[in-house]
């Protein structure tokens, strides 16, 4: 242990908190240095002379004072004096705030979950299925007018594969025997 | 025994008398300024050395605990959320003291304030000469460092434990420790010609 080490836990060898090896060790240091002894005795006696100042107590009129000045200063800008001004724990400003916020939330919320809305994914196809006729209904204008004309593309092309594999070719056809 | 145990009367924790006065109980807060007006004024006292000034810091203390009673949260003791506030505003005092200070003082040197502190003579008597003792104490501990000072007194004055400290002045334990540890040196250090 050297001298630094040694002042490092001064107060904690006085006030009992070293362990036992680091105790041990310490003290080995004060056989070796007397003035290390030393050193430990006057810290603990500058201790005890700090705990012994005298103590000291406020003026016999302080608390009158106090309640003067906590009555004169009891004004707009006091927080209130009880849970009954506040709401759910907040203060009216801040409850006013937050019951805006929860109204605007709600706003948007029915807003993008309206029928209306393209967004709403209630209202998107998914592939492969039929659109019930119903819903083709309630379709914009523009929106059914696409669909048309997707189905009219959708039956001509049909259609005519229809007509070809319909059409009897059997008059027309002959074998190379006859 | 249990009738002694009734006989007892009951008595509420700080948290307690927190809880009530945030309901709205003013008798509660009297009840807690009575508690702490004079401990805080001892560390209040320590901090800046002058008595009315002290005085003040506890006034605006105990002002700040009612105006802002609701930002008390229980995850803290209340006697080092107090004594924080207190600090604080010693601290600021003690800022603003710094800056208008144009006072003779400042431009004397070491040894001149020191004939200046004890205006008693150590050698005629046992009381007159602990109060002179009292007195270098206290101007010496003035002269430490801030954050040397106000652990010392925390710990050494007001008897704190090492963990309200470091609540109090918002620094590690270790820390806490090891300040303790070099304030009390440099003290030992300053007040030699006492011994």
């Amino acid at each position: 242990m050297n001298r630094y080490q040694f002042e490092d836990l001064i107060s904690e060898y006085i006030e009992n908190e070293l362990s036992l090896k680091k105790r041990k060790e310490f003290e080995a240091y004060m056989k070796e240095n007397p003035e290390a002894q030393q050193l430990v005795d006057v810290v603990q006696k500058t201790m005890d002379d700090m705990k012994g100042i005298s103590p000291v107590s406020v003026s016999h009129d302080f608390n009158d004072r106090l309640m003067a000045r906590v009555r004169s200063e009891k004004g707009p800008g006091m927080h209130p004096t009880s849970q009954e001004n506040t709401w759910f724990g907040f203060t009216p400003i801040y409850a006013s705030l937050m019951t805006g916020l929860v109204i605007a939330f709600g706003f948007i919320s029915m807003q993008l979950m309206s029928f209306d809305n393209p967004l709403n994914p209630s209202n998107q196809v998914v592939a492969g299925e039929t659109i019930p006729e119903s819903s083709i209904q309630i379709q914009p204008h523009g929106l059914k007018n696409q669909s048309n004309f997707a189905e009219a593309e959708e039956d001509s092309t049909f259609e005519d594969g229809k007509q070809k594999t319909q059409k009897d070719f059997s008059n027309k056809i002959h074998y190379v025997n006859d | 025994m249990s009738l002694d145990k009734q006989k007892q009367p009951f008595v509420y924790t700080d948290e307690q008398l927190i809880a009530r006065f945030q309901a709205g109980d003013e008798r509660a807060y009297i009840e807690l300024v009575n508690r702490y007006r004079d401990r805080l004024m001892n560390f209040v006292f320590q901090f800046l050395g002058d008595m009315e000034q002290a005085e003040d810091v506890v006034q605006d203390t105990m002002l700040k605990l009612y105006e802002k009673k609701h930002y008390y949260r229980e995850i803290a003791k209340f006697s080092t959320w107090i004594y924080t506030i207190a600090r604080n505003l010693a601290n600021t005092e003690l800022r603003k003291r710094k800056r208008r200070k144009t006072t003779l003082l400042s431009h004397m040197t070491r040894d001149e304030r020191e004939y200046e502190l004890p205006a008693i003579q150590p050698e005629t008597g046992q009381e007159v000469q602990s109060e002179f003792a009292e007195k270098r104490i206290q101007a010496a501990i003035n002269e430490l460092p801030e954050h040397f000072k106000t652990v010392i007194i925390l710990r050494d004055i007001q008897e704190l434990s090492y963990d309200d400290i470091s609540s109090i002045v918002g620094v590690p334990l270790g820390t806490v420790k090891s300040r303790i540890n070099r304030a009390r040196l440099q003290l030992q250090a300053d007040l030699k010609d006492l011994r």
